[in-house]
């Protein structure tokens, strides 16, 4: 960092001076975090942060357009085609089987086992769901319906100790597991989504440890859940995130994979 | 630089493109080939600009489709104009994946970018809101030189304070003045504009 002072230092810029930085794309790591984790707490922020991108825009009408090669409409059909088939053919047993090889393959790479990935197994076997027969689901039900689990692993530190987090495409369940970890009576920790968009990270609450917590997800949420998608953790005060604050510093990430 | 005939274009193509946003919202999923038809060489455009990478571009061109099919319900057709935010989208997308480490930071200088196929589907009448087009235009303006192009260069080449500082070979804390400076006077002038 320069020694050079001005009016616009780190720390005193305000929020308007922030969410143009957000808009142009200057901020990185824990800053952007940050600046994402605002946008989802603080409407004015996000209110100005998309002023600022409405300004901005016009400046791509002078990109140079350019040709996509045919294969992209090709993978983004075949892309959809297949999350359609598969949230027909996900209500079929014969996946939980092929479900069981994958997420033996999946733990075998990872060498490791996880509390989360066995409760998910036990979850699709007894799912009332995934009786034969049922029909495809209603056409207001998500248009995204992967089938497969998606799991995750966020290692605290160097601890050795991690958090387990699961989600189960096909009944909205969230698992979070926080076994071995303890509290220490002071802090809470706050799970988030951050978006692949790059929208308001989305939070999926507080964790409890030494417990694995099952929990519904809205739609908001389990749009934005995916392959590949980051997850964060951070510190806060008991309770979480309080509202209209910024969130706490990021402890701890992690990414889903689909098994 | 717009006659009537293009305005009369330009608000048919848009409209057909709100109709269609608004068709996949409710589930249709062929309006998103529609959409992706009208919109594709202008949004590959700015992945490519972004990130100087063919393949890179068309991974991300694909996310910026999937996620659209996703989530087409938070696109608010009151709130702005269906190329703004596809535009906005895209270029959010691929500036995510910049920072999420998985390219090379990087951009392609204009000449290199590929060239405007013959077939440019609507690429004139998908233009921007040209009004607010032209006010940033004059703000940017009133900026010194300097200020301007590194302003520009973070929007079209996705450059972090870092590597704007290593490129102009200053110190972060000297580029990071400069450009808030830079973007403090930009929005004096912007909400002056409003308010007029």
């Amino acid at each position: 960092m320069s020694s050079e002072k001005t009016p616009f230092d780190d720390g005193e810029r305000d929020d308007a001076m922030k969410a143009a930085e957000h808009a142009l794309g200057l901020l990185e790591g824990e800053e952007l975090l940050a600046s994402r984790g605002k946008l989802a707490s603080d409407p004015d922020y996000a209110a100005r942060k998309e002023w600022w991108d409405n300004w901005f825009v016009p400046w791509s009408d002078e990109v140079a357009g350019a040709q996509p090669s045919d294969a992209v409409w090709a993978r983004i059909s075949a892309q959809i085609n297949a999350s359609n088939v598969s949230s027909a053919a996900n209500v079929d047993n014969s996946n939980v089987i092929d479900l069981t090889a994958r997420l033996k393959r999946w733990q075998w790479t990872a060498a490791i086992t996880s509390a989360a990935a066995a409760i998910v197994l036990a979850v699709m076997v007894f799912s009332p769901g995934t009786e034969p027969g049922s029909i495809a689901p209603a056409p207001d039900s998500p248009v995204f319906a992967a089938a497969d689990p998606l799991v995750a692993q966020v290692p605290i530190g160097n601890t050795g100790l991690r958090l387990d987090v699961t989600y189960i495409p096909e009944s909205e369940k969230l698992l979070v597991g926080a076994i071995g970890l303890t509290a220490d009576g002071v802090h809470d920790h706050e799970l988030w989504l951050v978006p692949e968009d790059g929208s308001a990270l989305q939070s999926l609450g507080v964790v409890v440890p030494g417990e694995v917590l099952s929990q519904e997800l809205s739609r908001e949420i389990t749009a934005n859940m995916g392959d590949g998608v980051t997850l964060v953790l951070t510190r806060e005060p008991i309770g979480g995130k309080p509202e209209g604050q910024d969130a706490g510093p990021v402890v701890a990430q992690g990414t889903f994979s689909q098994v | 630089m717009a006659d009537s005939r293009s305005d009369l274009a330009a608000n048919a193509a848009r409209e057909r493109l709100k109709q269609a946003m608004i068709r996949l919202a409710d589930g249709d999923s062929a309006a998103l080939e529609e959409i992706y038809q009208s919109t594709r060489v202008k949004l590959f455009g700015i992945c490519l600009r972004i990130l100087g990478d063919t393949k890179e571009a068309e991974d991300a061109l694909q996310d910026v489709y999937i996620n659209l099919w996703q989530k087409a319900d938070r696109y608010d057709p009151e709130r702005a104009s269906p190329i703004s935010w596809l535009a906005t989208f895209a270029r959010n997308r691929a500036i995510d994946r910049l920072r999420t480490g998985k390219v090379r930071g990087g951009a392609v200088p204009v000449e290199e970018a590929l060239p405007l196929p013959d077939n440019t589907p609507l690429a004139d009448a998908l233009m921007v809101d040209a009004e607010r087009s032209a006010q940033i235009h004059i703000c940017i303006q009133g900026l010194d030189e300097r200020t301007r192009e590194h302003i520009r260069s973070a929007f079209f080449d996705g450059f972090t304070y870092a590597e704007l500082a290593a490129r102009a070979d200053v110190p972060l804390g000297t580029m990071k003045s400069w450009i808030r400076r830079g973007l403090q006077k930009l929005r004096v002038c912007l909400e002056a504009s409003e308010a007029s």
